[in-house]
């Protein structure tokens, strides 16, 4: 029997990025925040500090800075006629756990959405007609514009740090940035991070080819700068221990460095670490939730009642959450209705792996997790796909996130798998490999989804989560159509003795979760303004409980050809703004149905 | 590139990391010649070991100062024949610095990027080659440390050795050792040392770095850890690693023979 704790305003489930923000802004509303979290309790001073975070072993290969699958875990199939099993080690995707959740150890690539990206269903159907979508895709508008956004991607963009050159200056193109980007209301807080001998290499190939390459958003901080919650970010010194690690040095934009540090002593926050959320419990009528139920590390069960309650736990868990607790209409892709795990979709991720003459040193070992440069030409709508039988896109981009010495031994196709040839070949190739990465978009499609499973359990006894997923075919063929321009760039790049590529979607090739690929999981419980189709309005505020609202990835329609973090935190500051300005003064449905 | 200068320098900022590769990173003169400008990378380089003749050039410096004579007295004069520098104040113990980091301070010295009365002047005279020579010569020595320092305050000492392992929590300031590597060893080519460093000397740098006087840091890291420390944190800083040393303190990667 759960011991009922006294009220509170607001019940935040997971202390990520969105949770610590969500508490940052409703605290200084006055309202009284508890942030429940399952994993360990994290401060970049202490815990956070090098040597000890520089150890590959523990957190590059052994995951401990990520959800532990023996106790959480998902199963796991590619269509429905396969039975699904559980992933019993990561592999594919890297959900974080503990205090700063997975933006705590990401690479710190930032970028906001193109204004096309959140109307995707509207605006091909607009500029091609309604031909250009199979009817398989179930792709979506998320219900708010770019327009409406804007002002939160800037302030997320402030509060995190972010470095760059901003291409569209309200509505003036500047050269040295993205011109296809949507046009930004400031510059960046920060300049671009230094770049790369590889990424400028690549930079001059890019211009060559015609494209408009330019410096990655980064989310690793270039200078010495003060956000606007008054924590200082220091300059990054390129360690090359980003992605998978917590940043010893105050430089990576993320919860800990940035967020945190101003919120913790704030009398209206309460953050529990290691309770893990059982289910949000319903009132009687089904129409607001009540608080949410947990359980502590010594397995005491609790009853938190609060008059909000906010999902801000990773994309998957957002899902299953709402799936265990009946939020919302599961959904059935047999009949293609109900919600809450539809348009699951993951990122189409292929490759160019470049090897230079002897002589050329890119001295990998200096990195960042967002330096380097990309192109936008071949990403969203930036080019016409009237002839080319699919939709989407990605960048491309040449970054040197690190030289990591267990992870980081790229060697030409056809080399050995072990061997004297193998450490041959890492020796002479360390110092002079540089990787295109092609980071495309993932459609939704009816058969992609996320539902319970019937057979296997977590370690509270819940029904795990199902994953069912493929490359859907429009994205195979846009993933092999990318590829033909990364080689393109490849070939006019200086210096290069030779170029592999490597496609995560090619034809013929069923999805795995094996490899890393990214930890980009999107969808499951979507935005939208249409409640049959969608899991929260435009506000990201429940269809069915006025007083759930969700935060993440997990509200994205179908993901876009880039990292989903700006345009998550964006989304994140918008429906904030809703609650503390509209909502907690008259708690009810933000959107008429 | 002059092939009788051992120690070559790709130019740049964000050369915090390179660290224990310092040997195998050779010089990218050609590759930069390609298309990117220089200063829009970021290598540091060291071409080679240093020869004997740069090594005895070196230590003609540190006796006799710059072949131009002038004010470019010989090292010796303050740092001492073994490089041991003066626990009383702003000479620092060079012994066993990073070959790169020093030539890198010389220059700023000399550019003016990094103030000081004394070493400005004696910058200036010495010859690029010179710089390279002396540098080399400090940073393959290897002397005896002093005697340590007499423990003083341990409270304050425990504070240093905190701030040292796992930065200062309240204010967000990361650890020393972050940068400077296990026990402060350094980490060559370009962070120095700090364990056997003359409190002193820790304790003004910081200072300078702290009010801005001292900005020939790349990217600023020290300045902005700086602004976060109090007077007390640096004194403790200080103390600490006055007495630190490194366990294994053998002669840095890049310091020669």
């Amino acid at each position: 029997m759960a011991r009922k704790l006294p009220k509170t305003d607001v019940v935040i489930v997971g202390g990520g990025a969105t949770g610590l923000v969500a508490a940052y802004e409703l605290a200084h509303a006055d309202r009284r925040c508890v942030v429940i979290e399952r994993g360990p309790m994290r401060r970049t001073s202490p815990t956070l500090q090098s040597p000890e975070q520089h150890d590959e072993l523990r957190y590059g290969i052994r995951h401990e800075h990520q959800v532990d699958v023996r106790r959480n875990t998902l199963t796991f199939r590619n269509n429905r006629q396969q039975r699904a099993l559980p992933m019993r080690r990561l592999g594919s995707f890297l959900p974080g756990e503990g205090v700063g959740g997975s933006m705590m150890h990401w690479n710190g690539v930032f970028w906001r959405p193109l204004p096309s990206d959140l109307r995707l269903r509207s605006h091909h159907e607009e500029r091609y007609g309604r031909g250009i979508l199979d009817e398989e895709l179930t792709i979506e508008d998320h219900g708010v514009t770019y327009d409406q956004l804007e002002p939160y991607f800037d302030f997320s963009e402030r509060v995190f740090g972010a470095s760059g050159r901003a291409g569209n200056l309200r509505g003036e193109t500047r050269e040295g940035g993205n011109p296809f980007e949507g046009p930004r209301s400031s510059e960046y807080p920060n300049p671009p991070l230094k770049q790369h001998f590889a990424g400028a290499l690549f930079e001059k190939a890019a211009r060559e080819t015609g494209a408009h390459p330019f410096p990655l958003p980064a989310g690793n901080c270039s200078q010495e700068y003060r956000n606007p919650y008054g924590a200082t970010l220091h300059p990054c010194v390129y360690c090359g221990f980003c992605e998978r690690f917590g940043c010893s040095y105050f430089a990576k934009g993320e919860p800990l460095s940035a967020v945190l540090g101003q919120l913790e002593g704030h009398e209206s926050f309460d953050l529990r670490h290691e309770c893990e959320v059982l289910r949000v419990d319903k009132s009687a009528d089904g129409k607001t939730a009540t608080g949410v139920t947990y359980v502590d590390r010594g397995g005491n069960e609790y009853f938190q009642p609060a008059d909000l309650v906010l999902l801000c736990a990773y994309a998957l868990w957002n899902t299953h959450l709402m799936l265990v607790s009946g939020l919302g209409r599961p959904y059935d892709p047999e009949t293609g209705e109900g919600v809450v795990g539809r348009n699951y979709c993951y990122q189409t991720m292929a490759a160019c792996n470049v090897f230079f003459e002897e002589g050329v040193r890119t001295n990998p070992f200096m990195g960042a997790g967002a330096l380097g440069y990309a192109i936008d030409d071949f990403n969203g709508d930036n080019f016409d796909h009237s002839e080319l039988g699919f939709i989407g896109g990605g960048y491309i981009g040449c970054s040197q996130t690190n030289g990591r010495p267990i992870e980081y031994n790229p060697v030409p196709e056809g080399t050995p798998e072990w061997g004297a040839q193998w450490k041959r070949a890492v020796r002479d190739y360390y110092l002079r490999h540089a990787g295109l990465s092609i980071h495309a978009s993932s459609v939704a499609t009816r058969h992609n989804h996320l539902d319970l499973d019937p057979t296997y359990r977590d370690h509270l006894g819940r029904p795990l989560l199902r994953m069912t997923f493929d490359f859907p075919d429009n994205d195979r063929r846009m993933a092999a159509w990318l590829v033909e321009r990364a080689e393109e760039i490849a070939r006019a790049m200086e210096r290069v003795e030779r170029y592999d590529t490597e496609n995560r979607a090619a034809f013929g090739k069923a999805y795995t979760i094996v490899p890393y690929q990214t930890t980009h999981n999107t969808g499951g419980t979507i935005m939208g303004a249409d409640p049959t189709r969608s899991v929260v309005n435009p506000y990201c505020q429940s269809w069915d409980q006025h007083n759930v609202f969700v935060f993440g990835a997990s509200l994205f329609p179908q993901n876009l050809g880039y990292n989903p973090t700006g345009t998550l935190m964006g989304l994140a500051y918008w429906a904030l703004a809703a609650i503390r300005e509209d909502y907690l003064q008259n708690p009810r449905s933000l959107v008429s149905t | 590139m002059n092939h009788a200068h051992t120690i070559a320098f790709g130019i740049a900022g964000g050369i915090v990391a390179a660290g224990w590769l310092a040997d195998a990173v050779q010089a990218q003169s050609d590759a930069a010649a390609v298309g990117p400008t220089p200063e829009r990378l970021f290598n540091a380089t060291i071409r080679e070991r240093p020869d004997e003749d740069l090594i005895a050039q070196g230590r003609l410096v540190a006796a006799g100062g710059s072949g131009a004579g002038g004010a470019a007295m010989a090292c010796f004069t303050c740092h001492g024949a073994d490089g041991a520098g003066d626990p009383a104040g702003a000479v620092p113990r060079l012994s066993g610095l990073p070959a790169w980091y020093m030539y890198k301070q010389l220059n700023d010295y000399a550019d003016g990027s990094r103030d000081s009365a004394s070493m400005t002047g004696i910058a200036r005279q010495l010859s690029d080659t010179e710089r390279e020579a002396v540098s080399a010569y400090y940073a393959m020595l290897d002397s005896p440390h002093p005697r340590m320092p007499p423990a003083g305050n341990l409270r304050m000492l425990q504070w240093g050795q905190q701030i040292a392992a796992v930065g200062a929590t309240d204010r967000a300031v990361p650890a020393c050792l972050s940068c400077h590597g296990p026990d402060g060893a350094g980490l060559p080519p370009s962070v120095p040392y700090l364990a056997g460093q003359h409190a002193e000397y820790i304790a003004l740098q910081l200072r300078l770095f702290r009010n801005g006087e001292r900005h020939n840091d790349a990217m600023q890291v020290m300045s902005a850890i700086a602004k976060k420390l109090s007077d007390e944190d640096i004194d403790a800083i200080a103390a600490y690693y006055s007495r630190a040393r490194p366990v294994d303190a053998a002669p840095r990667a890049d310091a020669g023979q």
